[in-house]
């Protein structure tokens, strides 16, 4: 558990902004599709999930939209405002089954993981072809990291018109995060996709059992600690909620 | 010169006055962020004898102050228990008791017989107050007569100490406290969650998908104060006061309404370091004021 200062912020879509805070031991240690649990004083109750969304040097960043009261709270913070940084958290994308190409799919803020997905990918050998979805032209995040790069846009203002799992081209690894309900197509089309799910969090440690994945074989077990990262076909998308207000990509 | 924060509570002598409340602390083994240094003493997650999927998601909701949760006693069975973690906590140097439930009276009995003697577990905490299970829990906690016959059958099938966490939902806390401690209770923690319900407004239905949750955190602190004050009033044996403590502050105020220890719960999940804090925080507070002891803290605790 880390107290960090705020070191950056910036826009990178729509309502979609980046914060960075001094974080060397999650920095030198995080993996894509990890995440970190954010509070702060006089912050919510529980603290916020976030994946990593880059990590540098000594720095780590998130991505966030203002979804409720913490999330605008923390678009609030400036500089050297102080954040309790809790993490790396959770089971990161796996890539060593050998392939050598990754699509990284993301709908919305389930872009978070990928730039580390992109690094990690190149790091074991892949090319990488990037496909980034979003409502509209001005919602797709600005920034990316792909050989490939392929955008698409629910009314068409920009890309391919339709869901970025449309979109996407086949390939040996398939990596994918957005809303659960875009993830549920991806585990239609690709069953051993690696996906990013969201669920509400409580303790983000493993010991409050709150943010219960129901899984095909029955039963459930727990985004923060066996996930948040899971073979698409070994969950029960039926059973996982699919609107939520805040989540571990947001 | 270090202040004496040793308690004696429900048949234990216990390192420090605050201690790990079921469900917020797993079985201990989880996680090596949680602090435990100033841990006096921990209790389970809560077990049934067979393992429990627990309840669908969503399972959690933030509330003003705290949250709701119906994990609905997911868990891997006493087997499990037994096998995997209990063999762990015979090498710790603070005492684990194992929160129990039943959906009978014959279960609690059961679970009891096949724990108890297991190096390991070092005492019982009988839940009869989760709001969260169709049935036992809560079921049993709010009827005296019930409360007594469980603690009754927990307590003929063990020496260990056996302590029983009460339910907030009752109109009279003191009733149910005199029952079970007639019943051969060594201590009562007062109290588990409060039973409360919020609405997503754009699905038009309860947020959680059990429908209702228990209600924790630092809402609810002031109510568990005065009802674990109600319960200390009543009885004879030790109380251990829970609800809503996140501050050595707030432990406080339960030991000065009467409470002998404090339960940590819903600040561990925000603070891993909750528990020790607390701890330190009280340890400052006697020291500070000149008390050599815990035990020299002034209590509020007038007799009827």
């Amino acid at each position: 558990m880390l107290d960090t200062p705020v070191t950056g912020k910036r826009q990178v879509a729509r309502g979609m902004f980046v914060i960075g805070m001094h974080a060397p031991e999650i920095a030198s240690a995080v993996r894509a599709g990890q995440f970190v649990n954010l509070g702060w004083s006089g912050g919510p109750i529980l603290r916020r999930p976030f994946s990593v969304y880059r990590a540098e040097g000594e720095h780590i960043e998130v991505v966030l939209k203002a979804v409720g009261s913490g999330t605008g709270q923390m678009l609030a913070m400036e500089v050297g405002d102080r954040l309790s940084c809790l993490g790396p958290l959770g089971r990161g994308f796996e890539f060593g089954g050998g392939a050598r190409e990754a699509v990284l799919v993301s709908g919305g803020l389930g872009v978070a993981p990928m730039l580390l997905a992109a690094r990690d990918a190149r790091v074991a050998g892949m090319k990488v072809t990037w496909v980034h979805g979003a409502r509209t032209a001005a919602e797709l995040c600005s920034e990316m990291d792909g050989d490939t790069v392929i955008w698409a846009t629910d009314d068409g203002s920009q890309g391919t018109p339709g869901s970025a799992v449309a979109a996407a081209p086949d390939a040996d690894l398939v990596i994918a995060c957005g809303p659960n309900r875009m993830l549920a197509a991806a585990a239609e089309r690709w069953p051993e996709a690696q996906v990013a799910v969201e669920t509400y969090m409580g303790c983000g440690t493993g010991v409050c059992l709150g943010c219960a994945v129901p899984l095909k074989r029955g039963g459930y077990d727990r985004a923060c600690k066996e996930g948040p990262v899971y073979r698409a076909a070994d969950i029960d998308w039926d059973a996982l909620p699919s609107h939520l207000p805040y989540a571990v990509v947001a | 010169m270090s202040t004496d924060m040793s308690v004696a509570v429900g048949g234990m002598k216990l390192r420090g006055p605050v201690l790990a409340a079921s469900g917020t602390f797993g079985y201990g083994t989880e996680v090596p962020l949680l602090e435990r240094r100033a841990l006096g003493a921990m209790v389970s997650k809560g077990i049934f004898l067979r393992p429990r999927e627990g309840t669908a998601p969503p399972r959690i909701a933030e509330t003003p102050s705290g949250m709701l949760n119906a994990i609905g006693l997911q868990g891997p069975g006493a087997d499990a228990l037994v096998r995997d973690y209990a063999p762990q906590w015979a090498e710790w140097d603070f005492p684990v008791l194992v929160n129990i439930n039943g959906e009978s009276v014959s279960e609690y009995a059961e679970l009891t017989s096949r724990l108890d003697g297991v190096p390991g577990v070092a005492g019982f905490e009988i839940n009869i107050s989760c709001p969260n299970v169709e049935q036992g829990g809560m079921f049993f906690g709010n009827d005296p007569r019930a409360a007594a016959t469980v603690t009754e059958a927990v307590r003929k099938r063990t020496k260990l100490p056996v302590w029983v966490k009460l339910t907030p939902m009752v109109s009279d806390i003191g009733v149910i406290a005199r029952a079970v401690e007639s019943a051969g209770a060594d201590a009562l923690c007062a109290i588990n969650t409060f039973v409360g319900m919020s609405i997503d407004l754009n699905a038009y239905r309860p947020r959680l998908s059990f429908r209702t949750g228990g209600l924790s955190g630092p809402a609810i602190r002031p109510l568990a104060v005065h009802l674990a004050h109600q319960a200390a009033r009543a009885v004879r044996i030790p109380v251990i006061g829970i609800g809503g403590i996140a501050r050595a502050e707030d432990a406080l105020e339960f030991l000065v309404a009467g409470c002998t220890a404090v339960q940590v719960g819903t600040a561990t999940f925000v603070n891993p370091k909750a528990i020790a804090e607390v701890h330190d925080g009280i340890a400052s507070f006697l020291e500070a004021r000149a008390f050599r002891s815990l035990a020299d803290l002034p209590r509020y605790l007038p007799r009827d």
